[in-house]
C-alpha cells in the first residue's frame, strides 16, 4: 500500500505537469503572432487620413444637406408642439442615447459678444453660436450622412469628428469672428444637440459650419 | 435565554450592511424617480464592478490583517501594458520582427503583471519584513511611474470593438463587467470557504503567532494573496481600459480607497481574521449606490466626497462597537 502511494505521488505531478504544458502552449499559440516589421511599418504608413476624410464629408456629404435643413425657428415650434415627429424627422446619432443632432439655418442679429460665443437674435428665439470651442460631434453625426459602420476602429471615428471641427474653427470661425459687431445680421448653417428625453430648448447653441 | 438573545445580537450585526443597504435605497429612490429602473440598476452593477474586483482581493489581504494601497496604480499600468500590448505589439528591429498581441495575450500579459507586481509586494512585506502598508505605498508610487513611463503620459486610445466588449458588451441580457466580477467572487468565495488556503488565511489574520507554531507557512501565503490582490486589479484595470476605449494614464486614483471602504463597510475587520467576500460585495454595492445617488441627487463632487468619507468612518465605528459587544 504505501509503495502504491508512492507510486501515485509521482504520477500525479507529472500529469499535473503536462497538463499545464498544454494549457500554456495552447495560451501562448493564441496570444501573439509575429510578422517582418517591414511590412508593419508599410501597413501604418497607409493609415486612415482623418484630416482628408473630414475636408471631402464636409465639401461632398454635409454641405448639401445644410442646404436643405430646417430652418431653426421652424424646428423648435415642431420641437415644442410635436417632441417625437421633430426628433423621427430631423434628428441623427451614430451612438445610443439621448443626444441627438440637428442640422439647421437660419438668420440672426447678433446682440452680445462674449469670450466663447456670439448671442443671436433670431425671429423668435436667442441662441449662441460657438465660437471658440468647437468640438463633439454634433457636426459629424446630424447629416445622417456618417456611416459608422465603414470603421474598423474606434479611433478614427472620433478623429473624423476632431478633424472636422479642426477644419471649421480655421476656415469659417476664425475669418468671421474679428469681423462680428453688434447688431450685424448673421445667416448661419450648422448643427445642433438636443437631449431628447431632457429637452431644453432656451440654451440652444448652434455649432456653425457656415457663416456669413 | 441570554444566549439566545447574544445571537440574535450576532446575526442582527451581520445583517447590518444589508439593512443599511436597503435604507440607502429606500431614501434615495424616495428623492429621485430615476433610481428604481431597469437601465440605473444595471448602470449600478456595470460601475462596481471594477471596484467589486479590487475589493474582493482587497478583502484577503485585509483578512490576513495587511492591507494593498497599490491597487489603484497597479490597475492603471495593467490597463496600460494591455492596451500598449494589443494596439503597438513590441518592435525588435534588430530582428525585422513585430510581436503582436491578440485581445488574449494583451489580457493575460496585464493579468500577469499585476500578479507580478502583487508577488513583488508579498515577497517585499515578507522577506523584508516590511509593513504592508509602507510597501504597498511604495509600490503606488512605482506603479504609477511605470505607468507614466509606458504611456509616456499620454492616454492609449482607439483599441476596437473587440476590446471594447469587455467593458461595455452584454452577454446573455446582463452587462460583461457584471460577469466578470460574478466569476471573481464565485472563485473568491470558493477560496476562502473551502480551501485549505482560505482557512490559513483567516488563520494568521486571526493569530499570527499561532498560526506559524501550528505549521502553517505564513510567507507563502502572504505572497500568494498578495499576488492574487495583484491579478484582481490586473482585471479591474483590463475592465476600465475597455469601457474608456483607452488606458489612461491617471486611472484608478482613489480606487485603493474606494475598494478599502467597501471592505471595512462589509464588515471585513482592519485587524484580520473576520470579515467575508459577500460581506465585500454588499459593501461595494453600498458604495455604488451611495455614489449613484449622489449623483442623481444632483450633490457636488466635492461633498459627495465628504458623504462618502463619513459613511466609512461610521461603519469603522460600528465594527468597533459590535467588536467591543460580542
Amino acid at each position: 500500500m504505501p509503495l502504491l502511494e508512492k507510486k501515485n505521488n509521482k504520477t500525479l505531478p507529472w500529469l499535473k505537469y503536462g497538463i499545464g504544458s498544454v494549457v500554456v502552449m495552447i495560451l501562448a499559440y493564441n496570444s501573439v503572432y509575429f510578422r517582418e516589421l517591414d511590412e508593419v511599418k508599410a501597413e501604418a504608413s497607409g493609415k486612415f487620413d482623418a484630416a482628408a476624410f473630414a475636408k471631402t464629408f464636409l465639401e461632398k456629404q454635409l454641405s448639401p444637406k445644410l442646404a436643405i435643413a430646417p430652418d431653426i425657428d421652424d424646428l423648435t415650434t415642431l420641437l415644442s408642439t410635436d417632441k417625437n415627429k421633430a426628433f423621427d424627422a430631423y434628428s441623427h446619432a451614430t451612438a445610443i442615447g439621448n443626444i441627438r443632432y440637428f442640422l439647421v439655418k437660419g438668420q440672426g442679429v447678433i446682440t452680445q459678444i462674449n469670450e466663447n460665443d456670439l448671442t443671436i437674435q433670431t425671429p423668435k428665439q436667442q441662441l449662441t453660436l460657438a465660437m471658440e470651442f468647437i468640438y463633439g460631434n454634433a457636426l459629424r453625426d446630424a447629416s445622417g450622412e456618417f456611416d459608422i459602420t465603414k470603421f474598423t476602429k474606434t479611433a478614427d471615428i472620433n478623429n473624423v469628428s476632431s478633424e472636422l471641427n479642426k477644419l471649421i474653427r480655421a476656415s469659417v470661425v476664425f475669418p468671421f469672428r474679428p469681423k462680428a459687431k453688434v447688431g450685424d445680421t448673421v445667416q448661419f448653417a450648422g448643427a445642433i444637440a438636443l437631449n431628447k428625453e431632457h429637452l431644453n430648448l432656451t440654451e440652444i447653441e448652434v455649432v456653425p459650419a457656415s457663416l456669413k | 435565554m441570554q444566549t439566545t438573545l447574544e445571537d440574535q445580537k450576532k446575526r442582527l450585526s451581520k445583517l447590518q450592511p444589508l439593512i443599511a443597504l436597503f435604507v440607502l435605497c429606500l431614501i434615495i429612490g424616495l428623492l429621485s424617480d430615476k433610481f428604481f429602473t431597469v437601465s440605473n440598476f444595471w448602470n449600478v452593477l456595470r460601475q462596481i464592478s471594477v471596484n467589486i474586483c479590487l475589493s474582493v482581493g482587497m478583502t484577503l489581504v485585509v483578512l490576513m490583517a495587511g492591507i494593498d494601497l497599490s491597487v489603484g496604480s497597479v490597475l492603471a499600468l495593467c490597463g496600460a501594458i494591455t492596451a500598449g500590448l494589443f494596439k503597438m505589439g513590441i518592435e525588435l528591429p534588430s530582428q525585422n520582427l513585430y510581436i503582436g498581441f491578440t485581445l488574449l495575450g494583451a489580457s493575460l500579459a496585464g493579468v500577469l503583471t499585476g500578479a507580478l507586481l502583487g508577488f513583488f509586494n508579498g515577497f517585499v512585506i515578507t522577506r523584508f519584513k516590511v509593513p504592508s502598508f509602507v510597501a504597498t505605498l511604495a509600490m503606488l508610487t512605482v506603479a504609477r511611474g511605470l505607468t507614466m513611463l509606458w504611456t509616456k503620459g499620454f492616454p492609449i486610445s482607439g483599441l476596437g470593438e473587440q476590446f471594447a466588449y469587455m467593458g461595455t458588451g452584454w452577454f446573455l441580457g446582463v452587462p460583461v463587467p457584471v460577469w466578470i466580477s460574478a466569476a471573481v467572487v464565485a472563485l473568491a468565495v470558493f477560496l476562502s470557504d473551502n480551501t485549505k488556503l482560505g482557512r490559513y488565511i483567516y488563520a494568521i489574520g486571526g493569530n499570527e503567532n499561532a498560526s506559524l507554531l501550528s505549521g502553517i507557512n505564513i510567507n507563502k501565503v502572504k505572497i500568494i494573496v498578495y499576488t492574487i490582490a495583484g491579478a484582481l486589479a490586473a482585471v479591474g484595470g483590463l475592465m476600465v481600459t475597455s469601457r474608456l476605449d483607452s488606458a489612461q494614464p491617471n486611472a484608478g486614483t482613489g480606487y485603493e480607497l474606494d475598494s478599502i471602504a467597501a471592505v471595512v463597510i462589509g464588515g471585513t475587520s482592519l485587524s484580520g481574521g473576520k470579515g467575508s467576500i459577500w460581506g465585500t460585495v454588499l459593501g461595494a454595492i453600498i458604495i455604488g449606490v451611495l455614489n449613484n445617488g449622489l449623483v442623481l441627487l444632483n450633490v457636488s463632487p466635492f461633498w459627495q466626497q465628504v458623504v462618502k468619507g463619513f459613511v466609512i468612518l461610521l461603519a469603522v465605528i460600528i465594527d468597533k462597537a459590535n467588536s467591543k459587544n460580542g
